[in-house]
């Protein structure tokens, strides 16, 4: 009887694989990790660009001021409107949206290519358009809602603090929920029928059948479409920059908006750094927490 | 043989091609930053020009969208990636002079011809703190108060020249127009958002002891300029409900829409406001306020940046541009004034009221401060503050005090 030794691999082949991944490692430290890192020594810094020698070592100041600033609780309470809002509502309308166009009726295809719209078209044009829609003079927003005699005067709702923040998360909805329908929809088609039959045959109401079956079969797609759309709704400012540039006043204010307005406007990048340090914390404690809850329920 | 000199002949060519190369590659090069509005925009025409006029310099003239111009100008800058020569405003001056990224242009003035051409009191105004010369005006504009002259007719009203008169114009002209029970017309259409400043100042700083030293915003007749805004929009609601957010776009497009009777702005946009309006669009220079007089003085020049690597070339093209001639073609696309005597003699591109207006704005046009402040006064505190105001946040005291702290720290 004889015993095969198998050769240790040689060292080239060992190597191989940490060569080929290298490159987009090398990528990600450089255009991901680097500027962390540049963000959080920069925010433990005085660094205001237009006087580039003044570069002094301030330890937390920045981060103590950033406490202490009204703004920043403002932004905060905005950002948590924000997200609580626009998330939820773009879930709950994907979902009704997907819902539907799991039916079968004509002209089916064609509808799911044009729900798609809002998700694809950039954003500048979808602020550029709504900032139209909701003119106080010529938007026809205003026009529908004063022909139904449901109000007696224009409404400016991007310069009334009251309305602002809303009617920028109504816009961020109508383009977001795209993405939970055409994600929803996925997971609908994997939800073997027999299971229905199944139910059916049970006598299980359309309601005890969505409750019992569609929705934990959702669950995946749900929570991870969720986590996604999280992270970049809490990071959008784009639609509100060219909305609204965050006025009137502070009425529209999130945080990463702030650390913008800070950074590139006001070119105090020691302090801007200092937020976006502080809104990243918050939101990776947010993450970690919902990606355990997440896993716990996959597993 | 035959093959010897055939190398050498390859070789030589090839020698000449490389040193052709290097010679236009290095240093032979401007980059140019502007910002024109104007879809006609005829800096490729000049450029050709210049670089007929000059072989060997190649001119690449970026358009830089204005929204973001001077965001972008001192990032590039502290990157050291800026441009050689820019289009730049007088607020910027101070906080590019604190940067160290401008070049002293007094030596290159002085052994320059076109130096006589050019209007002499735009020279003082665009000189630095200290005397020191860094920009080369290239043109120049001068706020004023557009009306509707066909309204102001109809409502047997003539154009303000005080404070008062300009209040009642503006309620008598807010109306509804069409008797549908809305209001559809609004007297003023004041810039509530970023760049309306100019708007704000008329009507404040203005008044007699009122300016940006120390405690003058605070001071009685300081907080009754801010005020009176305040109580045009809030109280005899002459605005348009949107007034805290609108900027330029929707400024000039309510009264070129016919929704406000009147605005303030500059020539640059007459042409504009001719096309949509033609003769019911006239202009007249902003009311006195408080017992005095005070518009905003619109200046633009080009400046070299000490990081230039080639300065000559970068000043030769500065130059051009402010010469006779050329002068003249860059204000017909930008729509403001040349800056050049030549030029102005023969300037026919703005209809004559618009250029009276102008005029008879000169002896009460002015700068902002020229500190390094200004311009976080243009771009976040004046715009945040007076939109607070405008929607009841805060008090008139509260935004002059918020202002006065920013220039006298």
């Amino acid at each position: 009887m004889s015993t095969t030794v198998v050769p240790p691999a040689p060292l080239s082949r060992r190597v191989l694989p940490y060569v080929m991944l290298s490159p987009a490692v090398l990528v990600t430290l450089a255009i991901v990790f680097l500027p962390m890192v540049q963000a959080v020594w920069m925010s433990l810094h005085d660094y205001v660009l237009f006087r580039p020698k003044d570069f002094a070592f301030v330890g937390l100041k920045n981060f103590i001021a950033v406490f202490q600033d009204p703004v920043f609780w403002v932004s905060l309470q905005h950002t948590a409107i924000w997200i609580a809002v626009t998330v939820p509502a773009q879930m709950l309308l994907g979902l009704a949206t997907a819902l539907l166009l799991n039916q079968n009726f004509p002209w089916r295809g064609l509808a799911r290519a044009l729900v798609i719209i809002p998700w694809a078209l950039p954003s500048v044009v979808i602020a550029l358009m709504w900032v139209w829609i909701y003119d106080a003079n010529f938007g026809v927003l205003n026009d529908f809602l004063l022909r139904m005699n449901l109000i007696s005067t224009s409404i400016p709702w991007l310069a009334n603090p009251d309305t602002a923040l809303y009617a920028i998360i109504l816009t961020l909805t109508w383009q977001g929920f795209p993405f939970f329908a055409v994600m929803i929809l996925a997971g609908l088609q994997a939800i073997p029928a027999s299971y229905y039959e199944a139910a059916a045959i049970d006598g299980a109401s359309s309601f005890r059948q969505f409750w019992h079956i569609t929705l934990p079969g959702l669950s995946g797609v749900l929570m991870t479409a969720t986590l996604l759309r999280l992270i970049w709704v809490a990071n959008s400012i784009d639609v509100i920059f060219i909305m609204t540039g965050g006025g009137p006043g502070y009425s529209t204010y999130t945080l990463p908006l702030y650390a913008l307005v800070e950074a590139r406007t006001g070119l105090d990048y020691g302090y801007g750094s200092a937020l976006a340090v502080v809104f990243t914390i918050l939101l990776l404690g947010f993450v970690v927490l919902y990606l355990r809850r997440a896993g716990r329920n996959i597993a | 043989m035959k093959t010897i000199t055939r190398t050498s002949g390859l070789a030589a060519a090839l020698l000449a091609s490389t040193v052709l190369f290097a010679g236009t590659a290095i240093g032979q090069e401007v980059n140019f930053w502007y910002h024109f509005d104007n879809a006609d925009n005829p800096m490729s025409d000049l450029v050709a020009k210049f670089e007929a006029a000059n072989p060997g310099i190649t001119i690449n003239a970026e358009n830089v969208p204005w929204n973001s111009y001077y965001d972008q100008l001192y990032t590039s800058i502290v990157a050291d990636n800026g441009p050689d020569v820019a289009m730049v405003k007088m607020t910027a001056q101070p906080r590019l002079i604190e940067m160290g990224a401008l070049e002293p242009i007094d030596d290159r003035l002085a052994g320059w011809a076109g130096k006589a051409d050019i209007q002499d009191d735009l020279f003082n105004l665009t000189a630095a703190a200290d005397g020191t010369h860094y920009y080369l005006p290239v043109q120049y504009v001068i706020l004023y108060l557009y009306y509707r002259a066909d309204l102001f007719a109809d409502a047997g009203l003539t154009p303000p020249t005080t404070c008062d008169e300009f209040r009642s114009a503006a309620v008598a002209l807010t109306k509804d127009t069409n008797g549908d029970g809305q209001i559809d017309q609004y007297g003023f259409g004041f810039r509530g958002g970023k760049g309306g400043h100019d708007h704000w100042a008329s009507f404040t700083v203005s008044r007699d002891g009122v300016g940006f030293g120390p405690g003058e915003l605070t001071s009685a007749a300081g907080v009754a300029g801010t005020q009176f805004v305040l109580g045009l929009f809030q109280k005899d609601k002459v605005f348009p409900p949107s007034a805290p957010n609108d900027g330029f776009k929707e400024v000039i497009g309510a009264f070129q829409g016919g929704t406000t009777a009147m605005t303030i702005h500059h020539i640059g946009s007459s042409a504009d406001m001719v096309k949509a309006l033609g003769d019911k669009v006239s202009a007249v220079p902003v009311p006195e306020c408080g017992g005095g007089h005070w518009t905003a003085f619109g200046d633009e020049s080009t400046a070299v940046f000490s990081a230039a690597e080639d300065k000559d070339a970068a000043w030769k093209w500065t130059a051009f541009l402010s010469s006779e001639g050329n002068n003249a073609k860059f204000n017909e696309a930008t729509g403001q004034l040349p800056v050049t005597k030549s030029d102005t003699a023969n300037w026919t591109l703005h209809d004559k009221r618009f250029v009276d207006a102008t005029t008879a704005s000169l002896p009460f046009a002015h700068l902002y401060p020229n500190v390094s402040e200004t311009a976080d006064f243009t771009n976040t505190v004046w715009p945040i503050a007076m939109q607070r105001a405008l929607i009841g946040e805060i008090t008139a005291e509260e935004m002059n005090a918020e202002i006065d702290a920013l220039f006298n720290k």
